[in-house]
């Protein structure tokens, strides 16, 4: 059947398929595109971009657990000059074609004001801006601003003033009640809401009685949290009236479906690609069997029909 | 880079270590040594990542790689069972290896199973030199059987005394350095003897190289989760992170931010 449609319309940018990668899974695309052309995906988010280079936090970043992994990079990332005239990064990107999404952060809303200033400002081959106010592993900033809607507000406001890119606004899970996120969010002018970030989370080693991670506690991915992301984005979606980019936990095709259904316009594919590098394609072929086995023309048919 | 590859052999060396061979053509006609493998362990239920190996040897010929491992916790305690005939995704060549300084003789330094990873460079040594080894035990002193076959000459050292000097493989360094002519210098082990060694190595104009790396999660570069710091003149904290899957896990010595 070759007439499966995959595209997807989230506001203002149009993706040929609703397969993501979540922002600091994928790098700066470089890597995994020496596996496959990355320009086969919906879109490829990097990682966050701050104005000033950044070390991240100490070691160990990472722990394994059932089902997932809790990190605490920090962010470590090349900051905008970097990015824009490094010879990997956006150079690099803009050579493969694909659509990219520049995730941006830092420590004041002008902070992030003047990334997405220079961003705009040379914004050939940028299709948009997410804007992570849901990091849980940096000191100030990230989460800080996430979990207080005002402070969110103002950063997307600050954002919204510089730049003509569509924005996606990326939300924590870390809150009570997601809709007043998700509205908020729409009411400042983000085009559009990912979510969710990481769950803030921590593990012992019983034997050394330490944390596993150098920074203390982390952030939750993998499997383990895809319940949790999925009853985010059903209410997220219900909410508003902005597209919704789901994430958190998806494996497969099927997953990527429950997304679809419970809300999400497009979907991410984060901590399944350091198990497997193929695993965003891998999740675009699993959709279109889906569509294929249960006779779905379109991606968008599948999008916020769960019944309740 | 990604390919399923058939266990071999998966035999039991000594208590708690183990040799790994997995039939992956396209791997061993590539592998360099101080190169890894990031592994999907088969039958390892609720845990997603794979786990990463150095390299042993790599037969392009037969189309087989090998891997030393220690059972340490549950992916390694997993891989021990899985029996040959079985599948399983193997990513690899990965990362830089050690860089053969011409017209040297090797000095190999190895603390623990760092010795699986300076075994492939043995091996592929045009010619022997020496093999520093130091572990807790005797028992732990894997692999000595295979350096002297290759004829490397070997000094050992165990924390307890049970097999060569008491001391750490550190204690032996002077002692080999001033028995070879325009030695080079290739280490792997855990983090703090490879700390202990760059130190002592500063400023000795003796090239060496170290082999480290940290909990990786994608092996590739993408996650940021393996860094090892690095000297950075630029940096106001004099280090910078780099990627020990992607631009390690070997650095030239004097390259290496050697404390924590």
């Amino acid at each position: 059947m070759n007439d499966l449609d995959l595209q997807v319309k989230l506001g203002p940018l149009t993706l040929k398929n609703p397969v993501m990668t979540a922002s600091g899974t994928f790098g700066y695309g470089e890597e995994y595109n020496e596996f496959y052309p990355i320009s086969e995906l919906g879109a490829v988010v990097v990682k966050g971009i701050a104005p000033w280079p950044s070390h991240g936090n100490p070691t160990p970043r990472t722990a394994e657990v059932v089902s997932g992994m809790i990190n605490a990079i920090g962010l470590q990332g090349p900051g905008i000059d970097k990015f824009l005239h490094g010879e990997h990064y956006m150079p690099f990107l803009r050579k493969t074609g694909a659509t990219v999404i520049v995730n941006i952060w830092g420590r004041t809303p002008d902070d992030y004001a003047l990334v997405a200033e220079r961003l705009e400002a040379e914004k050939d081959g940028v299709a948009a801006l997410e804007i992570n106010v849901s990091c849980p592993n940096v000191k100030e900033g990230g989460l800080s601003f996430g979990t207080n809607v005002d402070s969110m507000q103002r950063v997307i406001r600050a954002v919204r003033a510089k730049t003509s890119l569509p924005l996606i606004t990326k939300l924590s899970p870390n809150v009570s009640r997601i809709a007043d996120f998700a509205r908020g969010a729409q009411d400042a002018g983000s085009d559009m809401i990912s979510l969710i970030n990481t769950i803030p989370a921590m593990a012992i080693d019983i034997y050394t009685r330490r944390p596993k991670l150098a920074n203390v506690t982390g952030g939750l991915s993998g499997p383990a949290v895809k319940p949790v992301a999925i009853k985010l984005v059903y209410e997220a979606a219900k909410a508003v009236s902005i597209p919704v980019i789901g994430m958190g936990g998806i494996m497969s095709g099927e997953d990527a479906v429950e997304f679809l259904l419970a809300g999400a316009s497009a979907v991410a594919v984060g901590t399944a690609t350091f198990a497997d590098p193929a695993a965003p394609l891998r999740v675009l072929n699993g959709i279109r069997a889906f569509l294929e086995r249960t006779g779905v023309r379109s991606v968008s048919d599948l999008i916020g029909q769960v019944q309740i | 880079m990604d390919q399923i590859s058939r266990i071999l052999r998966n035999d039991e060396m000594t208590a708690g270590y183990r040799r790994l061979v997995f039939l992956a053509p396209d791997i061993a006609k590539s592998a360099l040594p101080g190169q890894f493998v990031h592994v999907q362990i088969p039958g390892l239920r609720d845990r997603i990542l794979r786990r990463p190996f150095s390299i042993s040897s790599a037969d392009p010929a037969a189309g087989t790689v090998t891997v030393i491992f220690k059972v340490v916790g549950l992916g390694t305690t997993e891989l021990a069972k899985a029996e040959p005939g079985v599948e399983c995704a193997v990513l690899g060549p990965l990362g830089n290896g050690y860089k053969p300084v011409p017209g040297s003789v090797p000095v190999l330094i190895a603390g623990g199973y760092g010795s699986a990873s300076t075994l492939f460079l043995a091996e592929r040594s045009e010619k022997p030199g020496l093999v520093l080894m130091g572990a807790r035990t005797g028992h732990d002193l894997i692999l000595r059987d295979e350096y002297q076959a290759l004829g490397f000459r070997l000094l050992a050292a165990t924390n307890d005394g049970s097999f060569g000097r008491k001391g750490f493989v550190t204690d032996l360094l002077e002692e080999a350095l001033g028995s070879v002519p325009s030695p080079a210098v290739y280490a792997c082990g855990p983090r703090p003897m490879l700390f202990a060694l760059g130190r002592l190595l500063e400023g000795r104009g003796i090239p060496a190289q170290l082999s480290l790396d940290q909990h990786m999660c994608c092996g590739v570069g993408a996650c940021f989760a393996c860094v090892v710091k690095l000297k950075d003149a630029d940096s106001p904290d004099g280090f910078r992170y780099s990627r020990s899957c992607k631009e390690g896990p070997v650095y030239p010595a004097e390259e290496v931010y050697c404390r924590e």
